[in-house]
């Protein structure tokens, strides 16, 4: 009859539990539709990263790392080749030549780094192909085909077909130039890529700097939760250094960090929120039923029951607005993740930061639990000074008032 | 045998600034099964002397003893546990719960009894059969009259089978109707259930009923008369 008792006494004010519960859903609806937005903009930064530039996994010569010169290429090339091809894990990997050079047209000149790639390992690897919007991927030029960005054919005043002049240092330290036409205008989702990196074929390159050396090894995942041990594998292969994308720009872990510490604040600050509306009400149901608390502690109601009776009604009210603000947000983000939000209006500034203009939001389910847990701990939080103040009426002083 | 006594029982308010004795030095028994009404003006310590036989308040000197136990020695959670399960309140403005039924009023204390819920239906009925309310027994308290929320409040005093039941101002909010049937049914009560009453009272009509009539004035016993 406890149940049953605090049951009706939420409702005995129908309006104000109504009221505090409406908050509650709100707040809850709230902070899930904010914390899968938070998730969709480091996801679909970290999905970009991974796609467009890193991969899941890097293999670099330990000294090109603070000196990337041509001279510094992946060790044991060999074997790292044979553990990826048995690794089941492994989705795709690219093998690249990698030479800081310049780009020069008849207009003007760039310094740039210079991409040889394997055109399908890179495809494979990176959606590079799918990211050519003017000519096509290595097509329609038989000699020394040459993708550039956007940004790099609007500076140089490129167009399909054009004719640059790579130039740069070959394996014997002499400068050497050749001469390229452009295939195909990308735009990559990395505003680095875009800046600075340009793609020839791996035959070109190879031939131009006199050497097949590969200065770094990408390597694309079916699961990104395979990454560490993938790369502890291959640790044991070469004695170059093995990298995640998360070890060559910590801004992914320092977003990672920022969106869970934005996302701990947020709740703590919409949680206290809710605090105080639940602590208002129930002081109010406390203060409004003191004569009755009081009648009830004469005719042999413990404190202890007086207490359980406030703390049952008010997790009543969490229970009733958690589930509700908790479908109410798991609807939306299903919604939205479905269709995507549409930032469109501002895709200029979020392409200069590497975001796409269409975020979808997500949520794992466990935050779900997460929530229903905090709302419940709310509650029961908000429920202990009304309860103290229950269980402080003193019986005879709240007869006097009858 | 006396069921509850009250010996030199004093009781001071404010007694550092302005002392106010409310009940003073005063000494009283009451048997099983009597129907006493204290009566008195305003003021001379029909509710404190109440309060204080009820647990409710402490003496400042003297000592009640309820069935031979002093109850001013015990603790809180002992007197709320002596007040569950030897009095009966009854109080002025009914005190019933709003969100209950009038059957789960009566029900209430015996919940809080932990008895199993079949007797607790099966004691709550009969009490409500008793009081002429079993038609009324799914209505909550907004919805009965003032006499019948009284009756409920009867009952709910009744439930536990207590050693006696305190009514304080009980017929105050009732019409003359209401308080006669009202006073029948508690001397029914009395008789049928064994139950010691007690009623601090200004009304005429109850003070008709009682058996014995203790008067206070100044919070000291100016006449005690059975009859």
């Amino acid at each position: 009859m406890i149940f049953s008792l605090a049951w009706r006494n939420v409702w005995r004010s129908r309006k104000r539990s109504l009221v505090v519960i409406g908050a509650m859903i709100v707040g809850v609806w709230s902070l899930i539709f904010i914390i899968s937005f938070y998730n969709s903009f480091y996801v679909g930064f970290s999905n970009n990263g991974v796609q467009y530039e890193y991969s899941h996994l890097q293999i670099h010569h330990p000294d090109y790392l603070t000196d990337p010169n041509i001279n510094w290429r992946v060790q044991d090339l060999d074997q790292v080749s044979a553990r990826l091809e048995r690794m089941e894990s492994v989705a795709a990997s690219s093998y690249r030549q990698k030479i800081p050079g310049m780009i020069a047209s008849a207009k003007t000149s760039a310094g740039v780094e210079i991409y040889g790639v394997d055109t399908e390992q890179e495809a494979a690897t990176t959606l590079l192909s799918t990211l050519v919007v003017d000519g096509a991927y290595f097509e329609g030029i038989t000699r020394n085909p040459i993708l550039v960005s956007r940004k790099i054919a609007n500076k140089l005043k490129l167009k399909i077909r054009s004719k640059v002049v790579l130039t740069f240092q070959d394996l014997d330290q002499e400068i050497t130039a050749a001469s390229f036409r452009v295939a195909g205008i990308f735009e990559s989702k990395s505003p680095r890529i875009n800046e600075g990196v340009v793609y020839v074929r791996q035959s070109d390159s190879e031939r131009l700097i006199g050497g097949n050396g590969i200065h770094e090894v990408a390597i694309l995942l079916d699961d990104a939760e395979d990454m560490d041990e993938v790369k502890h594998a291959l640790v044991g292969v070469t004695p170059s250094t093995v990298r995640t994308y998360r070890d060559i720009a910590p801004e992914f872990s320092l977003m990672e960090q920022s969106s869970a510490t934005t996302q701990r604040t947020l709740t703590v600050i919409i949680m206290l929120a809710l605090l105080f509306g639940i602590v208002n009400t129930m002081l109010m149901a406390v203060l409004e039923r003191t004569r009755e608390i009081g009648m009830l502690r004469s005719i042999g109601m413990h404190r202890g029951k007086v207490f359980r009776m406030i703390l049952v009604e008010t997790l009543t009210l969490g229970a009733i607005a958690g589930p509700v603000g908790l479908a109410l947000g798991y609807i939306t983000v299903q919604w939205l993740g479905e269709r995507g939000l549409d930032l469109s209006r501002y895709s200029e500034a979020l392409q200069e930061y590497g975001y796409d203009a269409i975020f979808y939001p997500e949520i794992e389910n466990l935050t779900y639990f997460g929530l229903m847990i905090t709302v419940l701990i709310t509650a029961f939080v908000g429920s202990i000074y009304p309860a103290i103040k229950a269980i402080r009426i003193n019986p005879l002083e709240a007869l006097r008032k009858l | 045998m006396a069921v509850i006594e009250a010996k030199n029982v004093s009781k001071v308010y404010n007694p550092d600034k302005i002392p106010v004795r409310a009940v003073d030095d005063l000494s009283l028994k009451i048997e099983e099964g009597e129907f006493t009404a204290v009566v008195g003006p305003s003021g001379c310590g029909k509710t404190t002397l109440l309060n204080m036989i009820g647990g409710l308040d402490h003496p400042t000197d003297g000592r009640v003893t309820v069935g031979g136990e002093a109850i001013d020695q015990l603790t809180e959670a002992q007197l709320t546990d002596f007040r569950m399960h030897n009095i009966g309140f009854v109080f002025q403005s009914y005190n019933l719960i709003p969100v209950l039924t009038a059957k789960e009023n009566v029900e209430f204390i015996l919940l809080l009894q932990h008895v199993p819920k079949q007797q607790r239906e099966d004691r709550a009925m009969e009490l409500l059969r008793k009081m002429g309310l079993e038609e009324q027994a799914d209505r909550r308290p907004s919805e009965l009259s003032g006499g019948q929320q009284q009756r409920v409040a009867v009952a709910r005093a009744l439930a536990s089978k207590p050693k006696f039941i305190l009514a304080d101002e009980p017929t105050a909010n009732l019409d003359s109707h209401s308080t006669e049937a009202l006073l029948d049914l508690m001397a029914k009560m009395n008789q049928e259930e064994k139950v010691t009453f007690i009623f601090s009272t200004h009304d005429q009509r109850v003070i008709e009923k009682a058996r014995r009539i203790v008067t206070l004035e100044d919070g000291r016993i100016l006449k005690d008369e059975s009859r």
